[in-house]
């Protein structure tokens, strides 16, 4: 008799989910399902609307990573206008985008994983969480919450506001940058750079503490996909797609990021909201592929900034005599090193004397109904693709997360963890078990966007479900 | 002069739930002296900020309530495991205290009541009514 081991919901994560574990007659793991549950009308909500409302509507998807909409959307916009924003803009631009990915890599990594590596998965559940975690080592915790404090700082005085600012627009930048805050944020440079320092010799001893685990944590090969410079350097807000096979081959490079519909699919499952994204010429569910930091610095021939060109060399080292690190473990000390670049490079951005510029703003009408946003949020590259009629109204928009992208990834990571540390026969699964497989989900550190923090609110939900759907055995924590 | 922080939050594209943050908004036009913060979700880093101030007010949307409250809540790492999506106001009180060793003498959760989450920029009609007098009762509170 099968039985199905569900747990839900999926914590520390941003959003909701379950999984779902399926037993075969053995009590052997059959399968592993990453379920998501709600559904998202953004896409709807927006048909109707002005262009120029797009970045403002789109940032309030999620509290987590607004900067990232706000961006894409407003590129989608540059290219409905089909205008080439200044250099000033550009540089603005850029430097949220980083500052975006500073302080949702420092969440991620001090707050949401650190909490599990530090104190360990089989540690107490009551205390595995950041108050554990200050308890352990109060200066890690307290320089976490300070380093994606900068990386809000910036968004909020670039912005004027920490979330939902609608500072970009089509076209550039509403506003330029006050010299006095430019100062400000340099000031907050050196000690960005020890805490992120301090994170990397973090991730290195958290390595050895748990090398025989992590061949079983999303180790498998993939496609990786992201976008990198015209000369093949990491690249976070423009450039090309690339994709890579996990054997190291650059199997397509230079696609234009505007085509991306010609290149990937998107599967849809009966038992998720969320879609499938694949790769079009390997077909589903082969095509499967990974975006996000482990995709990012395994694509890019080289980082741009001293120290994490330097973390990326020892990083491609991991992978072998392949080059390529396939294990998904390995995102967090992918997102520590570009925690690393960000901070450099927000340094570099902020000491060129051209950020300081007043021509922000390239003005334009409708000149084309159809356009495309691209760039690297945090966990990915993000597509929006709008159509609009010739006022600018948005006839129908799609939005391309970089967690949907992951999605046939993460299903695949939960069955290899369960597959390994699930003793079906026994029926039941321990504390320690249950917070591997959802640290698995957590590599890729998912941004599901519930949207409303007022609604679905859930306890942790356990079921084990026999064939014929009687529950067998039932947890909540 | 009590330093006083007001903290409004909710999505302000899921209508009701947008209350908290438009109670902040308007205290912070009638009451230029009082921090107000308005953000889609609680997080860990409004810890310092609440640290430094002697009262504090968490204004949220609340599904399961009908009337405006205001309850006085102490810092508790027992109610929730941070999750951070859902950091929970006493679990900020809790990182105030553990991080930077002070708390407010008073700190409030003041609940709005709201039943429309669908996607909209505008409060039903019952919740714009009660947002207002949430304002009134975050101003009776500041004169005691």
């Amino acid at each position: 008799m099968s039985k199905t081991i569900t747990l839900a919901p999926v914590t520390r994560i941003e959003g909701h989910a379950k999984i779902t574990i399926q037993l075969d007659d053995n009590s052997d793991v059959l399968d592993a399902r990453f379920h998501v549950n709600e559904f998202r009308g953004f896409e709807k909500f927006t048909e109707g609307r002005l262009l120029w409302e797009m970045p403002g509507i789109t940032s309030r998807i999620c509290g987590i990573c607004p900067a990232s909409h706000l961006l894409t959307s407003a590129k989608a916009g540059d290219d409905i206008l089909a205008v080439e924003i200044p250099e000033t803009a550009e540089k603005l631009r850029r430097l949220l985008t980083l500052a975006q990915w500073l302080q949702s890599h420092a969440l991620s990594f001090f707050h949401l994983s650190a909490p599990d590596f530090l104190l360990g998965f089989d540690s107490n559940p009551a205390t595995r969480n950041v108050f554990g975690l200050i308890a352990a080592d109060k200066e890690f915790a307290r320089r976490g919450i300070r380093l994606r404090k900068f990386g809000q700082e910036i968004i909020e005085i670039l912005g004027s506001r920490r979330i939902h600012t609608p500072w970009t627009v089509p076209g550039g930048v509403r506003e330029p940058l006050d010299p006095a805050k430019k100062d400000y944020m340099l000031g907050w440079i050196p000690e960005a750079k020890e805490t992120v320092g301090l994170a990397l010799d973090a991730i290195k001893k958290i390595h050895k503490k748990f090398a025989k685990e992590i061949p079983e944590f999303g180790n498998f090969r993939s496609l990786l996909v992201g976008l990198v410079s015209k000369d093949g350097g990491l690249e976070y807000y423009d450039g090309f797609l690339r994709i890579m096979d996990g054997n190291g081959n650059t199997i397509a490079d230079k696609l234009d990021p505007k085509k991306y519909f010609e290149y990937f699919g998107e599967a849809v499952e009966p038992w998720s909201y969320l879609k499938f994204p694949y790769y079009k010429p390997f077909d589903y569910p082969k095509g499967m592929y990974r975006v996000g930091p482990l995709a990012r610095v395994n694509i890019c021939d080289y980082i741009e900034t001293p120290l994490a060109e330097a973390e990326r060399k020892a990083f491609k080292k991991l992978g072998g005599n392949v080059g390529v690190v396939n294990n998904s473990f390995y995102y967090h000390y992918a997102r520590c090193i570009e925690m690393l670049f960000a901070v450099e490079k927000i340094e570099m951005l902020l000491t060129d004397p051209t950020i300081l510029g007043t021509n922000i703003r390239s003005m334009a009408s409708i000149n084309r109904t159809e356009g495309v946003g691209c760039t690297e949020a945090p966990r990915g590259v993000l597509f929006h693709h709008y159509h609009v009629n010739k006022d600018g109204v948005i006839q129908k928009a799609n939005l391309v997360i970089a967690t949907g992208q992951n999605n046939i990834a993460m299903n695949r990571t939960v069955r290899q963890i369960a597959a390994y540390f699930i003793d079906g026969k026994k029926g039941k699964i321990t504390e320690g078990i249950l917070n591997r497989v959802e640290a698995g989900i957590r590599c890729y550190d998912p941004c599901l966007s519930c949207s409303t923090h007022a609604l679905g609110q859930m306890p942790l939900h356990i079921e084990l479900v026999s064939a014929s759907g009687k529950v067998l055995d039932e947890v909540r924590r | 002069m009590s330093k006083v922080l007001v903290i409004g939050y909710g999505n302000t594209l899921r209508g009701d739930d947008a209350a908290g943050v438009h109670a902040a908004e308007l205290i912070a036009k009638r009451h230029p002296e009082i921090i107000c913060v308005r953000v889609h979700q609680l997080m860990p880093e409004l810890a310092e900020q609440i640290a430094e101030c002697d009262v504090v007010f968490f204004v949220d949307a609340q599904e399961d309530v009908t009337q405006v409250n205001a309850r006085l809540i102490a810092p508790s790492v027992k109610t929730d495991q941070p999750r951070t999506h859902f950091i929970s106001p006493e679990s900020l009180l809790a990182l105030s205290q553990q991080l930077y060793q002070h708390l407010p003498a008073k700190a409030y959760v003041v609940g709005i009541p709201a039943s429309q989450f669908e996607f909209s920029e505008k409060l039903s009609t019952q919740t714009d009514q009660a947002m207002h007098e949430c304002v009134a009762i975050v101003e009776k509170y500041l004169t005691l």
